[in-house]
């Protein structure tokens, strides 16, 4: 019990700044991994071309960032450590239109408060620099100091003065990983800069200057060549996207890797991640999470990214339109033949980022030199993202013309009845009957959904199907939708289904069949009916899988002809909807390679 | 054996059975056609197991004998043959070929390899007319079902009795036409049905041209067409086929007169921007008149009219255009009545004034909205 004083007196003070500075750390560090992004941001922000990044015991013992930047002088070196200090913005109208990934002039301050810090600076048109050593906040003498153009902040003992925050931090191997994440991030949205990062005196990379967004991922993670990224490259109005994603074939289920930049700067949110798996429906399996690297660019006045301190989250004024920006511009990338399942290891994917920032301008190209002049035909063509209007139009009509089969009208060779070969100009395609059928229908019902439905063609001679119970009330349950399909059943007593009308959806269909079979998919569930947002198209899809042609069905020329032209009108040509390829590539490269021809 | 023929003659029968010789086969056998000698002339031999077809063709024949030899190939060879006489001469398996100054030798299979052609009785059998099977062909069997669930549906139904009748349907859409079997021979009175590959039919229909008289007989599972010279066999599809006569409708009372010409072109038209997949257009009849019409999303929309004798009530209803035009391009020139009931039911098509007993059936397409 605390005695109660004799008189009031006044309990509020503000703070000294020691101990603000303190409770803001609390805030922006908290740990060694937002004391590296702290600092590595403001190295980038004074435009480094190369960042060192050393640490030690995963960063509770030392961190130490070296940039080649702008460097400072000695008067503003003394004024950093206040708080607000910043070089940044000036006025609260630059907040509205941020370019740079610091603004708040929180973070110096904030580490200098609860470690031992010295900072040697030398701006890169004086000889000498200066050297400011900090102790928890304390200013603890300025000298002068020999150094080439740039800063290093070195700190030690972090938390030196906030013991509880110390014990809060995990192993040192934990900690040097979630570094390692935190400078992955700044690393893919900064390729014009080296990254190296050492851990104990032992580099862990070394990330090479560079103007490819693949290369970079490639050198950071080992495995980002198996899982074939595919790049993306979208506009619309002032927003654009940019990056590489999965291609759907290599998805797999359970870990991916995933990172989002907006204008230039990381940050996570679930939402655009949602709605990028949204642009991956149906042409991979439900439970599987491509990988995605994705680069927006919004114009300034439409994302507030002063959200937290460690500006790890991010506002968007328009949220729905970015989700709905980023589902489609998923959704274009995989309708294009980058998407396809090729036949063999696909060729390494070279993406390539121009300019400076992301608002600078990006670029997907096809590296000329890298590529032999035989494998430039599977090469992804040279494509600029930011070209004039004309000239994406004929690309697209070149790219187009290069997968749909050689006019006029090639013969078509259908193999064990179940694929469908073609040549194409850059080598052959191989197409997969049932797949290619199943996306076709697919999309054909969701069409008819939009509008008063699918026609059923009424039979000669209606026939009746047996039942049970459980399969006739599935039946029942979803007898609006199988109407809007084509069908026409009625129950017939209480164990059969009069079947009075059918769609007709190729010169094979077995009603009859295809109606069992869908009875069973819809009472027992599958992966692909699970994989369905609603009853419609849970209903089409099963229809699609189950009414298509068979694999084994012979096919006449005019009809494998009429199969292509109807796939390749398709939104998603080159994936069916059970997340299956439906087209896999030869290129001429490759079968050369076979051959030992090239 | 030892024979001359006229090359000519030997290419009109290799032509003939040539449509019979599979084009891909796991018995090396059927890739070759088989010439036996007759007195003064020869029969050549084709078959896929399925459909066999034999032709006889004038010969000298100096010595008699049987060989095969690879069909297509002495068919090829014989078109490129200078017009004289060709002698073909039996040594071993090998068939030699003299032509001019021209002397080839072809590998062949001996003759017991091939596959007899099965035993017919076409003592118990029937007699029709070239001409109106011909004409019965002609008029049902494209309403043959394609899809393999029904196998029933994908032959052809031919009753044979004092009259004939064939039946065809995939369950859509039927055609039926019934003539006198003229000249019924055999056992008379005693009548058959079977159900006959579409197939067989196309080659009967093809060999059979002249205006004779064709023996049909049955042997077990098999049915078997001769003439003087030509033989067509093919099996039968077992199985009992639908009661076609309960599915024709007998009330259809809302009849449309038209021009079958005029009809087939506009629904032509119709079927250009008609859906891929449905076929479907849509009619619209009310007095005197009938509307066409056609929308597919991203394609367009077609409308049509055409003047008509029409009186029943205002009736709109769904077609496959494909279905429509396969009946009309069918039916005899000059008039067609269409009928029909309502919307849902089947609509029936017959020719106005022809004597001919021909009715094609077409189910409509269930309208959405």
């Amino acid at each position: 019990m605390k005695t109660q004083p004799d008189a009031p007196r006044p309990r509020i003070r503000v703070l000294p700044d020691h101990v603000a500075n303190q409770i803001a750390a609390g805030e922006v560090v908290e740990r060694p991994a937002s004391v590296v992004k702290e600092l590595v941001e403001n190295a980038l922000d004074a435009g480094a071309s190369a960042v060192r990044v050393s640490i030690e015991q995963g960063g509770k013992g030392r961190i130490r960032v070296a940039d080649d930047g702008c460097g400072m002088i000695r008067e503003d070196l003394l004024v950093c450590l206040d708080r607000h200090a910043t070089s940044k913005i000036r006025r609260a109208e630059d907040l509205r239109d941020i370019h740079t990934l610091g603004f708040r002039g929180e973070a110096l301050p904030s580490i200098a408060a609860v470690s031992r810090m010295v900072i040697d600076t030398a701006p890169s048109n004086q000889a000498t620099g200066s050297r400011l050593r900090v102790l928890a906040g304390r200013m603890q003498g300025v000298d002068d100091a020999p150094r080439r153009p740039g800063t290093t902040v070195d700190v030690r003992n972090l938390f030196l003065n906030t013991p509880v925050r110390a014990r809060f931090l995990r192993a040192a191997g934990v900690e040097t990983r979630a570094v390692s994440e935190v400078l992955h991030a700044l690393a893919l949205a900064n390729l014009d800069t080296r990254f190296v990062f050492e851990s104990n005196g032992r580099t862990v990379f070394d990330l090479a200057a560079g103007r490819e967004l693949a290369a970079r991922i490639g050198a950071i993670w080992k495995d980002a060549d198996a899982a074939v990224l595919i790049p993306v490259a979208t506009q619309r109005g002032g927003t654009r996207l940019f990056g590489v994603v999965q291609r759907p074939d290599r998805a797999r289920p359970g870990f991916r890797r995933a990172h989002l930049f907006v204008n230039g700067r990381p940050f996570r949110d679930a939402g655009v991640l949602a709605a990028a798996d949204r642009g991956y429906r149906t042409t991979v399996p439900d439970n599987t999470r491509p990988w995605l690297f994705l680069f927006l660019t919004v114009p300034g006045g439409q994302v507030d990214v002063n959200v937290h301190p460690g500006k790890a989250e991010v506002r968007f004024r328009q949220r729905g339109r970015i989700e709905d920006f980023v589902e489609s511009s998923v959704r274009e990338t995989l309708d294009g033949i980058e998407s396809a399942a090729t036949w063999g290891e696909p060729r390494p994917l070279h993406v390539v980022r121009e300019g400076e920032g992301a608002g600078q301008g990006a670029k997907v190209a096809g590296d000329p030199g890298a590529a032999s002049d035989e494998d430039a035909d599977d090469d992804i063509a040279q494509i600029n993202i930011f070209r004039a209007r004309a000239a994406q139009a004929e690309d697209a009509a070149a790219s187009e013309e290069v997968y749909m089969p050689r006019a006029p009208r090639p013969a078509l060779l259908q193999i064990h009845n179940s694929f469908i070969l073609a040549e194409t100009r850059d080598g052959i395609i191989i197409l997969d009957q049932h797949a290619a059928h199943e996306r076709i229908l697919y999309e054909e019902m969701l069409a008819g959904f939009e509008g008063a439905g699918s026609e059923g063609q009424r039979l000669l001679f209606p026939f009746t199907i047996r039942l049970t119970k459980p399969e006739l009330e599935i039946v029942e349950s979803v007898s609006e939708t199988l109407a809007r399909l084509g069908f026409e059943l009625a129950p017939f007593g209480h164990e059969a289904l009069l079947v009075q009308a059918v769609p007709s959806p190729h010169r094979y269909f077995d009603a009859e069949q295809c109606i069992r079979e869908m009875v069973q998919e819809l009472l027992h569930g599958s992966d692909l009916t699970r994989s369905a947002n609603n009853q419609n198209e849970r209903v089409a899809m099963s229809f699609a899988c189950k009414g298509a042609i068979k694999a084994g069905q012979k096919l006449a020329q005019e009809e494998m002809h009429e199969l292509f032209d109807q796939l390749f009108a398709t939104e998603l040509p080159y994936h069916d909807i059970h997340g299956r390829p439906t087209v896999v590539r030869l290129g001429l490269g490759e079968l050369r390679r076979k051959f030992g021809r090239s | 054996m030892r024979l001359t023929i006229t090359r000519q003659n030997l290419q009109r029968g290799l032509a003939a059975v040539s449509a019979s010789i599979p084009g891909k086969t796991t018995l090396p056998v059927l890739s070759n056609v088989l010439i036996e000698s007759e007195d003064n002339s020869v029969w050549i031999s084709g078959t896929d197991l399925d459909v066999s077809i034999r032709v006889r063709v004038p010969a000298e024949v100096t010595q008699g004998g049987a060989i095969t030899a690879p069909g297509r190939k002495l068919l090829a060879l014989t078109r490129e043959l200078p017009d004289q006489p060709v002698e073909l001469r039996g040594r071993g398996h090998q068939l030699e070929i003299g032509c001019g100054n021209s002397r080839i030798k072809l590998n062949g299979l001996p003759s017991e390899e091939f596959p007899n052609v099965p035993a017919m009785d076409f003592e118990e059998g029937w007699s029709v007319s070239e001409a109106s099977l011909r004409q019965v062909i002609r008029g049902t069997a494209f309403a043959v079902s394609t899809e393999e669930s029904r196998p029933i549906l994908n032959g052809v139904y031919w009753e044979i009795g004092d009259r004939m009748t064939m039946v065809a349907t995939n369950g859509h859409r039927l055609a039926k036409m019934e003539v006198a079997a003229v000249g019924t021979g055999g056992a008379a009175g005693a009548s058959g049905a079977f159900i006959v590959p579409p197939a067989a039919l196309a080659q009967v229909e093809r060999l059979f041209d002249g205006d004779g008289e064709i023996e049909v007989g049955r042997g077990g599972n098999h049915l078997g067409f001769r003439s003087t010279n030509q033989e067509v066999y093919t099996r039968l599809i077992e199985g009992s086929y639908p009661n076609y006569e309960q599915v024709i409708p007998k009330d259809n009372d809302k009849v449309a007169r038209v021009d079958k010409e005029a009809m087939e072109a506009a629904v032509r038209r119709m079927a250009v921007l008609a859906s891929d997949q449905t076929h479907r257009i849509r009619m619209s009849f009310e007095p005197d008149r009938v509307h066409l019409d056609v929308m597919t999303p991203d394609l367009g929309e077609a409308h049509d009219e055409l003047e008509l004798d029409y009186e029943g009530e205002a009736l709109r209803i769904g077609f496959n255009a494909n279905y429509l035009i396969e009946v009309l391009r069918n039916m005899p020139a000059g008039d067609v009545k269409v009928a029909f009931k309502t919307a849902e039911r089947a609509a029936t098509v017959v020719p106005a004034e022809s004597e001919l007993d021909y009715l094609c059936l077409v189910m409509p397409l269930r309208l959405v909205d």
